[in-house]
């Protein structure tokens, strides 16, 4: 019986506590720096070197190169570049391989569409997704000093 | 004819849907501050019309009746449910004035025609063809029939001291003498205890164990006749909270003198003690099991009960007690 | 003589408590169990069989999608089972990180238990009180790794963050208020008499019979058998932590209960006694090559899950990916028993002995 009436007891107290809830769609979520949101693509850094599609498990990373239109200049440059968002896990493989940063995670995670076919992204979306950039890319480093603090 | 013999009623239907409306949008308020959350706020100001909204919604949806229900019974049942719900209505007292039928029998009355809904909740859980809805169903009617003695033996305390079964009395009673509460005691957590039971909530909320089976006996029902279902779980509220204040807290009497707050005020404060006490129970209790229900009903209450009856009458007899009892 | 008819009900796989999309085919007797049999199955992704087409980085994320409520222990088993056949010496800060992960990943795992298995009887707030609590694990993680709930977290030799500016703070601040919220759950159901008339005595398991069903886990040490690998078969740097395996007595609900709620004490206690310890500077990742090429041979891990022993057994031909990849999922052993422990049980009991078990319907199915 004294169980049940302490029970009681610490739900009534919990009702006077602050509300622990988000106002999300009404106030944006702001997510801390290291979150995996959609990616944004600077084609400029991009060398076509692949690796991003080879790594992607799901093989959502879709994208071919074309010769440098300067001839003086050796190497590809990026002609397409497609992530489908049906597949996309966002597991941070790709941006963790790319050896130029040209594809980096964002803090967005607004993907919800009313069609399918919206969530096919294709370089210049990718590109225009250039809000709330992740700004700690190089993962792998230690921090001078450690972290610690 | 008296035309408030025909207004009457109808403005009471109308408090009562008001009742109900609220109090489904105060329960979810309450349980959400109590888990730290803020309850529903995006209808209207406040969320004061969400349940507007939901009711607005269940009027405009598809009425679906399973194919191999029993038609005529499936749609028989919620009306079944819902007429006593508001029916017992009819002999509550809210003040010296605002009543409806002032009957000799006021409280057998609520009891025997409030049992009547049970009927409509078995034939719902039976007609729609649906097994987890027989369960319900079955479960309910156990419930209902076993806690409605305990229900009724703990209240013949009151009625040995009030001399009455007029409500408009009882409380008459109990503004000469002390509110039924303290005197009666045990029969008030008696009924406490069964009335909840009855109104089929936490923790004994068997027939619509929603993570049992599904939603009970209501399982197949749908809009309006869902809302029926509804409605009825809610009048219930609206009359046993009526109930509790008139039999244990003094109906409209005020305490410590403070008769400057008027009669209906008083009413409605303790109407809504008890209501607010069945949301927080609800936020609080996990779910009694089918056999310790029982058990408890026959083994637990029905011998409290008796025995609230015995001390009753003895009491009376003493003789400087005897003014509270 | 009046005939009584059994009657047939399918619970599930859309049920409110079933956990996700198990299916029971449940032969009752008016309320009474005569005979249960789960149906799995429908959320089977071929984890394993997908992992023969995937480098060993890659099988990674789809370890998340397993045990979705612990994805942490799962990167652990794959990354453990790799470094232990390529023989990788992983760096202590690594080390520590994984740790301290991995015990409040337990602790987030057991919230969600607490609150799901008490919402099964019938108890509302617990549940999102529970919620709330794991909700501030979660807001670590995703500082940490940047994902709530599939973290993809841990690299073959190392792990892929190190812990930002502070977050070692913020891990002792959530210990301190861990500790204190177990007092409010203690409160709220420990006295409670309905949640003990609910459990005690119910879906009760001898540990012979646990044994022989190869339970493990809590289910097991609830039954009085004191098996938790990370004291008995200790991996990572466990056997640097004091702390205690809690055992029931009898085997019952009440018992899974309680070895639970100390595990989450004793978990804490572990993150306590790692964050004290954590070394100042140094390496989160070993040296291993770009191309994770696993030498020929198997191997098999064992380590503690929130669920039970979650094994993971590689075989590899010297490619870099593996020939065949096999987890021994803990929900998957320990589901089994739930037909053995139906018979006879009304089904009001069937929820709550299902809450008990603790699966995770990603696991069970793979």
């Amino acid at each position: 019986m004294f169980g049940l009436l302490k029970g009681l007891g610490i739900t009534l107290k919990n009702m006077a506590k602050p509300k622990v809830t988000y106002k999300y769609p009404h106030e944006p979520l702001k997510m801390p720096d290291r979150f995996r949101g959609i990616q944004h693509f600077d084609p400029e850094k991009c060398i076509v070197c692949n690796q991003c599609a080879r790594i992607c498990p799901t093989d959502c990373i879709s994208l071919t190169g074309k010769k440098h239109p300067d001839p003086g200049k050796k190497g590809k440059i990026i002609d397409t570049y497609d992530i489908n968002f049906e597949i996309c896990i966002l597991c941070d493989l790709c941006t963790e391989v790319c050896p130029t940063e040209a594809i980096i995670m964002t803090n967005n995670f607004e993907l919800a569409t009313y069609s399918r076919d919206q969530l096919f992204k294709n370089i210049d979306w990718l590109h225009e997704n250039d809000q709330n950039i992740r700004q700690d890319n190089v993962s792998m480093k230690p921090k001078p000093g450690g972290s610690k603090a | 004819m008296d035309i408030w013999v025909i207004l009457g009623p109808v403005i009471m239907l109308f408090l009562v849907l008001g009742f109900v409306t609220y109090a489904i949008l105060f329960e979810r308020k309450v349980i959400g501050w109590i888990q730290n959350r803020v309850g529903p706020t995006q209808v209207g100001p406040w969320g004061l019309l969400q349940t507007v909204a939901d009711v607005l919604k269940l009027l405009i949806k598809e009425d679906i009746i399973p194919r191999k229900a029993d038609v005529g019974l499936f749609k028989l049942a919620p009306v079944l449910a819902f007429i006593p719900a508001f029916a017992v209505i009819a002999v509550i007292p809210f003040t010296e004035s605002i009543k409806f039928a002032d009957i000799a029998v006021g409280l057998l009355y609520y009891m025997s025609i409030s049992s009547i809904t049970i009927i409509g909740v078995l034939l719902g859980g039976w007609a729609s063809n649906n097994k987890y809805s027989l369960l319900g169903g079955m479960r309910s009617a156990a419930q209902m029939v076993s806690y409605e003695i305990p229900l009724v033996l703990s209240v013949v305390g009151v009625i040995m001291s009030a001399g009455s079964l007029n409500l408009t009395e009882i409380v008459h009673a109990q503004q000469t003498g002390a509110w039924f509460i303290f005197p009666q005691f045990l029969g008030f957590i008696v009924f406490l205890i069964a009335s909840i039971a009855e109104l089929n909530r936490t923790p004994f909320d068997l027939p619509e164990a929603e993570s049992e089976l599904v939603a009970g006996y209501h399982t197949e029902y749908t809009g309006f006749r869902f809302a029926f279902f509804m409605l009825t779980e809610y009048t219930y509220i609206f009359g046993m909270a009526s109930l509790i204040t008139i039999l244990y807290l003094g109906g409209w009497d005020a305490p410590f003198g403070l008769t400057f707050i008027p009669p209906l005020i008083w009413f409605i404060l303790k109407f809504s003690l008890f209501v607010f006490f069945l949301f927080w129970l609800r936020a609080t209790m996990p779910r009694i099991r089918g056999d310790q229900l029982m058990e408890f009903a026959w083994k637990g209450l029905l011998p409290l009960a008796i025995f609230n009856i015995f001390l009753t009458a003895i009491l009376k007899e003493v003789s400087f007690l005897s003014h509270y009892f | 003589m009046l005939r009584t008819e059994e009657m047939i009900l399918n619970v599930g796989p859309q049920h409110p408590s079933t956990h996700g999309v198990l299916r029971l085919v449940v032969k009752i007797d008016g309320e009474v169990i005569q005979e249960a049999e789960p149906v799995i199955g429908y959320l089977h992704r071929g984890t394993e069989k997908l992992a023969e087409d995937l480098t060993y980085t890659q099988i990674i994320p789809y370890t998340d999608r397993m045990d979705y409520l612990s994805a942490m222990t799962n990167n652990y088993a794959i990354c453990h089972a790799t470094e232990k056949l390529m023989g990788i010496e992983i760096p202590e800060r690594a080390e520590f990180l994984r740790v301290i992960v991995m015990e409040l990943n337990r602790v987030a795992s057991h919230l969600v238990w607490l609150g799901t298995a008490l919402l099964d009887i019938g108890a509302m707030s617990p549940f999102l009180y529970c919620f709330r609590d794991r909700e501030k694990i979660l807001d670590l993680f995703n500082e940490l790794c940047g994902a709530r709930i599939t973290y993809n977290y841990m690299r073959v030799g190392g792990v892929k963050w190190d812990a930002p500016i502070g977050w070692l703070d913020k891990i002792k601040n959530f210990v301190e208020y861990m500790r204190e919220k177990m007092k409010e759950y203690h409160g709220l159901i420990m006295g409670n008499e309905i949640f003990l008339q609910r459990t005690k005595g119910i879906g009760i398991v001898s540990h012979e019979t646990a044994l022989s069903y190869g339970l493990s886990g809590a289910n097991l040490r609830c039954t009085g058998v004191k098996w938790d690998l990370r004291k008995h078969q200790p991996y990572s740097i466990y056997d640097r932590f004091k702390f205690e395996v809690p055992v029931g007595t009898r085997g019952d609900l009440y018992d899974k209960y309680v070895c639970r709620m100390q595990e989450i004490n004793e978990a804490l206690q572990i993150v306590d006694q790692a964050v004290e310890q954590f070394p100042e500077g140094g390496a989160i990742m070993a040296k291993v090559p770009r191309v994770l090429r696993v030498p020929e041979g198997e191997v098999y891990v064992g380590i503690e899950s929130p669920r039970g022993e979650l094994g993971c057994h590689i075989v590899s031909k010297g490619k870099d990916k593996p020939w065949r990849l096999k987890f021994r999922r803990p929900s998957f052993y320990n589901l089994q028993i739930l037909p053995t422990m139906l018979k006879g049980q009304n089904i009001a009991n069937l929820v709550a002995i299902l809450g008990g078990i603790d699966i995770v319907l990603g696991e069970v199915d793979g």
